[in-house]
């Protein structure tokens, strides 16, 4: 079916011009099934608009570049198919809670400055020198904390919470995985340097557990369980005296 | 922050979406949410009235009747549907938020859901078995 077309409609932005964001309809040909909503908004800047803005980079999953808002959800645009909107119109729009900087680009500081809080590497009392040789883990060590390694900061888990939709002062869910994430690593010795930024009232006891951050994630980590995880070891470590040694 | 990172920042002028007040209407799995939390709302009524007949109670029979009108009824029997939406749901996320090892094994999330409904089970009988036995 070579005349087989679809109609993406892109908020359009311009700082200089607009008082607020607006939609804009583009027909454009969809001739193969295997089409992705970024191969339209990348078919859309070749050859019918070149203004219209969005961040893009490795088109496979593994950057976290390109999400967006598509009908509602977020999503990595280079993997979602236009097939299962056809022949419904695509509606692409910036990632929620974030202030829009330009069409569909959105100002990513609040995100990089919360990842930076809680310190995302591995923090050793006392660092060995090269030649101590590898700091060795099990298969279960890394199992411990694998999934929440997976974590691309596409930030599709702050455009799906409302809870850092109504309060930017959330640390966040990516952030929280990833803090997790350091705290379960058998190598890291960090916990006491980061629980002054997780167990904050704004860190995981702002969250009350809608889930979609884990919903959207496209690359399968569960924010909401490192969240609900993080609270329960943070409660113990307060109950009870020895849990607050390392 | 740099200065001319914060400078080039500053001259950005961005729009910043305001969160609509419906937003728990947009998606499934918001709104599911939102009757979860709100389902602590009859709870705590009920509990409140609760509160209330104990302390009738406690001044002695003459201030005490048992309340079996049908608003009454109804009112308990849509409390108890909201009590057990409520339980089952908080019972099913335990999974997700329990997480200990038993011989150096993760215990699997289905089987600590399942152990709490167990559990639920087993204090509902012995807690309906003791008021059935009280009332007789």
């Amino acid at each position: 079916m070579a005349d087989k077309r679809i109609t993406i409609r892109a908020t359009r932005f311009d700082p200089d011009k607009d008082t607020a964001p607006r939609l804009q309809s583009y027909d454009i040909p969809f001739p193969d099934e295997s089409m992705v909503v970024l191969d339209a908004l990348n078919y859309i800047k070749s050859h019918v608009d070149g203004s219209l803005s969005y961040r893009w980079s490795c088109r496979m999953g593994i950057c976290g570049s390109c999400g967006m808002t598509v009908n509602g959800t977020p999503k990595l645009t280079c993997s979602a198919f236009l097939r299962d909107y056809w022949p419904g119109a695509v509606t692409v729009t910036p990632l929620n809670n974030f202030p829009i900087i330009r069409d569909l680009v959105v100002d990513m500081e609040d995100f990089m400055q919360k990842l930076k809080s809680i310190k995302p590497w591995i923090i050793r009392r006392q660092e060995l020198p090269l030649g101590a040789g590898e700091h060795r883990q099990t298969m279960d060590q890394i199992a411990d904390f694998r999934q929440f390694s997976q974590c691309i900061n596409c930030m599709l888990c702050y455009a799906a919470c409302p809870v850092y939709g109504l309060d930017n002062e959330f640390l966040g869910p990516a952030a929280i995985a990833l803090a997790r994430r350091y705290n379960l690593d058998s190598r890291d010795q960090g916990t006491k340097i980061r629980l002054p930024v997780i167990a904050h009232s704004d860190g995981v006891w702002e969250c009350s557990f809608v889930g979609e951050c884990s919903v959207v994630c496209p690359k399968g980590v569960d924010p909401a369980k490192a969240i609900q995880q993080t609270k329960l070891d943070t409660s113990v470590r307060f109950i009870l005296p020895y849990g607050n040694r390392e | 922050m740099t200065a001319e990172a914060d400078t080039a920042h500053a001259r950005t002028r961005t729009y910043k979406p305001a969160m609509p007040a419906g937003w728990w209407l947009r998606k499934r799995h918001y709104f599911l949410y939102m009757v979860r939390e709100f389902t602590a709302l009859p709870l705590a009524l009920w509990l409140l009235w609760l509160l209330f007949e104990i302390y009738r109670a406690g001044r002695g029979a003459s201030h005490f009747y048992a309340p079996s009108s049908t608003p009454f009824v109804i009112f308990s029997v849509i409390c108890l549907l909201f009590a057990l939406y409520h339980s089952f749901t908080f019972l099913r996320l335990a999974g997700v938020i329990l997480h200990f090892k038993v011989m150096d094994k993760p215990v699997p999330s289905a089987l600590i859901v399942a152990s709490q409904f167990g559990a639920w089970l087993v204090a509902s009988i012995v807690i309906g078995a003791v008021l059935i036995g009280f009332g007789r």
